[in-house]
């Protein structure tokens, strides 16, 4: 340990070496005059304690103990991902590739003009008109007679066509 | 003759590990050794965060999560590096964070608290004090940026040379010496708006 006196005859402002200053920060009565040589030393002189923690160190190590201990039995029993990170990251970049795909084709179908302007080209060519479908492949009764059966005209709409119904049990089956 | 052959066999409570050696003792999960690093480290840790926070309530907990994220991060470590430089690391950016969310905080609320009036006459001759050098530093330092702050601390009272104070922030050196140098500025102008029997000191000796 330096003395005070071999302290006071070599400080000199800015020449404060690691032994200068042990013996500043352990020393009272050295402090005032080294302040008076370098006022840089004022905080300088507040390093080199050992600083203990209110509690003791004891007390500090079992609280970090047992806080490490919680630590460890609330990671026991957190589930593990099953995934590790960059398979995460890879299911969020294919989540935001089908995210935007499926906005593009969704805006591209809904405001791209050109696709428009053939819908409406499309919308103005006449339509074909429906081919009359066939519905019947029998033919067609002209005059029908028979004491036993029903016949019901239906009202006609005015065209040549008459449609009538025959309710008759002994009708063919094929007609 | 037995028994002094027997004393100089090493022992597991006689061979004192290195922390490089800790931490591989740790990482083979022996607990005990991680309980021998946090007292071996206690004082170091808890001293930067007391110099950086001012605080000693604050300090003990953020030195307790400092020693928790060692902890869970500890498979990290890369021993090819100094352990002090990467537990610094750890300690300064829990420490800034800390600062920094308690410095918006205080912006909010005790904003008028910052003018403190000295009542000592600045013609006084003024004995220093060790406590009162303390209670001088935490009322200036409060001007310095949480990052300005840190290396202040690392410097003047930690004794670490700017070239470890980089590694440890992971910034150049010329950065930490531009903060060092607005750091002592900002303090020294603070010091003589309220403490001028302290500035005194400077404007003597200059």
């Amino acid at each position: 340990m330096m003395t005070c006196s071999y302290f006071r005859a070599n400080l000199q402002p800015g020449n404060a070496d690691a032994a200068m200053l042990e013996h500043l920060r352990h020393c009272d009565a050295c402090l005032d005059f080294a302040m008076n040589v370098d006022p840089d030393l004022f905080f300088r002189s507040l390093g080199g304690e050992e600083l203990v923690p209110p509690g003791g160190i004891d007390a500090f190590v079992g609280d970090v103990m047992s806080q490490v201990r919680v630590h460890d039995a609330e990671v026991a029993i957190t589930p593990r991902h099953a995934v590790s990170a960059w398979q995460r990251w890879a299911i969020a970049a294919t989540a935001i590739v089908g995210i935007t795909g499926a906005t593009i084709a969704y805006r591209y179908e809904h405001s791209v003009p050109a696709r428009q302007n053939v819908a409406q080209t499309l919308l103005s060519v006449p339509a074909a008109k429906p081919r009359p479908a066939i519905t019947a492949t029998k033919s067609f009764v002209e005059t029908y007679s028979s004491h036993d059966a029903t016949i019901v005209e239906m009202p006609n709409d005015g065209s040549d066509t008459k449609v009538v119904m025959i309710f008759d049990d002994k009708l063919p089956a094929d007609l | 003759m037995a028994a002094e052959v027997l004393r100089m066999i090493p022992t597991k409570e006689t061979v004192e590990l290195d922390d490089r050696q800790l931490v591989e003792q740790i990482r083979q999960g022996d607990d005990r050794a991680f309980e021998t690093l946090v007292r071996r480290k206690t004082s170091k840790v808890y001293g930067l965060c007391y110099r950086v926070i001012g605080n000693s309530e604050d300090a003990k907990d953020i030195s307790q999560l400092v020693f928790l994220k060692l902890w869970e991060n500890l498979e990290k470590y890369d021993a090819t590096y100094a352990f002090d430089t990467w537990l610094y690391r750890m300690v300064t950016n829990v420490a800034i964070d800390f600062m920094r969310s308690k410095q918006s905080r205080d912006n909010a609320v005790n904003s008028n608290l910052r003018l403190v009036k000295t009542s000592i006459d600045p013609e006084q001759t003024v004995t220093v004090q060790r406590k009162e050098v303390e209670s001088v530093f935490n009322a200036v330092s409060n001007v310095l940026s949480p990052k300005q702050k840190t290396i202040f601390v690392m410097s003047e009272m930690e004794d670490l040379r700017s070239s470890e104070i980089a590694k440890v922030l992971g910034c150049r050196e010329s950065t930490v010496r531009n903060h060092l140098f607005n750091a002592r500025k900002l303090m020294q102008a603070q010091l003589k708006r309220r403490f001028p029997e302290y500035a005194r000191l400077w404007e003597e000796s200059r």
